[in-house]
């Protein structure tokens, strides 16, 4: 509701602003159509029925400069994946306080990776979609503002983006919408560009809280108890979240390289720390590009200490003696330890066709394996129209 | 008639194959108001282009213009100069509009119009088919 409001707010704005200042349009599309190879097999959103839905998209960008360096845009986003329900991605005033310097107020990209700023713009990258196993925190806007700085140091173009804010959207996880609360989100990414080398980094912390229906009845049960150091473990409440990205491009006129690395620590809630990286290798040639990612990644539960001290519990008691409550609350916990490790990686496999001057058509096939669960393994292909105009 | 009508478009076929190859390669001279004294090199005018670049080692803003999208002289520029294909560049822009980041330079639709819009502002540089310059411009090089 809140976002609805600022975005009404931000559309009045540009309304008013429009008696006397010129609005540009642009936008972006992708219609993506996928199908595993297999029946028992369901990976990204699809299974063995092509399927439209999960990764198309229609993106409408109006933007509009007020003059003396201040700007308005907005840009409404519809996913197949989300019923085609319209929703405000961006929505913020810009102000170009020198040549340097930019300000953005308002909902915008968290820069988390080399390709958020972009994230949804298929026609910007040689993928239908970045892979999947780095660009895969649950949510991608903010609510704040952001500094962009921009400078030449030595040989390097360098751009230094700071955001600080929040974000209050339900989020999946466990394949659960959960509310969530995420307060003084803040942090920075540095990019050095130089001729073909691009070198990244970025760092935030958020504080965040999570209902997490799943892990509810663990929660309740050691505050019940009385322990809530344990529940405190586990629950995500006041928790500090940690994430760290290091990225590199190399693109020479034929030969495009990049790799990504990104780590995620949530320590003392249920959700495990993950670690990912990829590495792709693409090869252009007229006007088509051809290209090959491997990617890993690595989730890992911090085990959680369970010195529970409980009035007429003596320490040292036997499992199969104490109460079958507390049997049942300590075999959850510890399975939550496992339960949420993974261990993937992925190959793709890709083709970029340039046919059209503002549209391309894409072709990708990954082979998904999942090294703690074989039965996980899956192949998908896709293919895709993307444009802008 | 009919023959005729295909014969004159087979014709007008060949006169814009031989336009279209014949523009190709013909020189792009990017060029400056003559007012402007600033000492600007190659990777320099590749940046401003890509909108890394806006303001001149004098101090003023660069005001860089484009020529429309699709145009020879744009097609030519971009791969002689920006080392670029025309799809790479509208990638290129497109991560700047769509994250806020920039928006490319103004388009201008022929040679003549570049000029003009040249001539009238300090900060404005531009380019054209080598063919089209005149004495209201300085340039600056010629690729």
């Amino acid at each position: 509701m809140k976002h609805n409001r600022i975005a009404l707010a931000l559309t009045g704005i540009l309304l008013a602003g429009s008696a006397n200042a010129e609005i540009t349009l642009n936008g972006f599309a992708s219609i993506v159509a996928g199908v595993t190879t297999a029946s028992d097999e369901s990976l990204y959103g699809y299974d063995d029925s092509i399927d439209f839905s999960p990764d198309s998209l229609f993106a409408l960008q109006a933007s509009s400069d007020l003059g003396e360096g201040l700007s308005i845009t907005a840009q409404i986003l519809s996913r197949g994946a989300d019923d085609w329900d319209p929703k405000f991605e961006w929505a913020y005033v810009g102000y170009q306080v020198n040549d340097n310097l930019k300000i953005l107020a308002g909902r915008q990209r968290i820069p988390f990776y080399m390709y958020s700023d972009f994230l949804d713009v298929s026609y910007a990258y040689p993928w239908i979609t970045p892979p999947r196993g780095v660009y895969d925190v649950p949510f991608d806007t903010f609510d704040g503002i952001a500094a962009i700085y921009s400078t030449q140091l030595g040989d390097f173009d360098t751009t230094l983006h700071a955001i600080y804010g929040g974000n209050n959207s339900d989020i999946e996880v466990f394949d659960n919408e959960s509310s969530a609360d995420f307060t003084n989100f803040a942090g920075a990414s540095l990019t050095l560009t130089r001729d073909w080398l691009t070198l990244r980094g970025a760092y935030f912390q958020t504080e965040m809280n999570i209902d997490l229906l799943a892990i509810k009845p663990l929660v309740d049960g050691w505050n019940g108890l009385g322990q809530n150091h344990i529940a405190s473990q586990i629950d995500i409440a006041s928790d500090t979240s940690e994430f760290i990205e290091l990225g590199f491009q190399l693109d020479f006129d034929q030969i495009i390289i990049v790799g990504e690395y990104s780590s995620l620590s949530l320590d003392d809630t249920a959700l495990p720390d993950q670690e990912s990286y990829y590495l792709m290798a693409g090869y252009r040639f007229n006007n088509m590009m051809v290209h090959v990612t491997y990617g890993v990644d690595e989730d890992d539960q911090d085990p959680i200490t369970l010195n529970y001290q409980i009035p007429g519990i003596p320490d040292g008691t036997a499992f199969e003696s104490l109460p079958v409550d507390l049997q049942t609350l300590i075999y959850g916990t510890e399975s939550l330890d496992t339960a949420t490790d993974e261990d993937t990686s992925y190959i793709t496999l890709g083709l970029r066709w340039d046919f059209h001057q503002s549209a391309a058509l894409k072709f990708e096939y990954t082979s998904f394996s999942d090294d703690l669960d074989s039965n996980s393994d899956s192949g998908l292909f896709r293919t895709a129209l993307v444009t802008v105009f | 008639m009919k023959f005729l009508k295909s014969t004159q478009s087979k014709l007008l076929l060949c006169t814009s194959v031989f336009f279209l190859s014949f523009s190709s390669i013909a020189d792009v001279a990017v060029v400056v108001n003559s007012t402007n004294a600033d000492i600007i090199d190659d990777s320099d005018i590749a940046r401003i282009f890509m909108g890394k670049m806006k303001a001149f080692p004098s101090g003023g803003s660069i005001e860089p213009i484009n020529s429309v999208s699709g145009s020879a002289v744009r097609s030519e520029f971009e791969e002689k100069v920006l080392n670029k294909s025309s799809s790479q560049m509208k990638a290129y822009w497109s991560k700047l509009i769509f994250s806020g980041r920039g928006k490319p330079p103004t388009e201008l639709g022929s040679d003549a119009e570049v000029l003009k819009h040249i001539a009238a502002n300090a900060g404005a540089i531009g380019y054209v088919d080598a063919a089209s310059v005149d004495a209201s411009v300085k340039v600056l090089k010629t690729f």
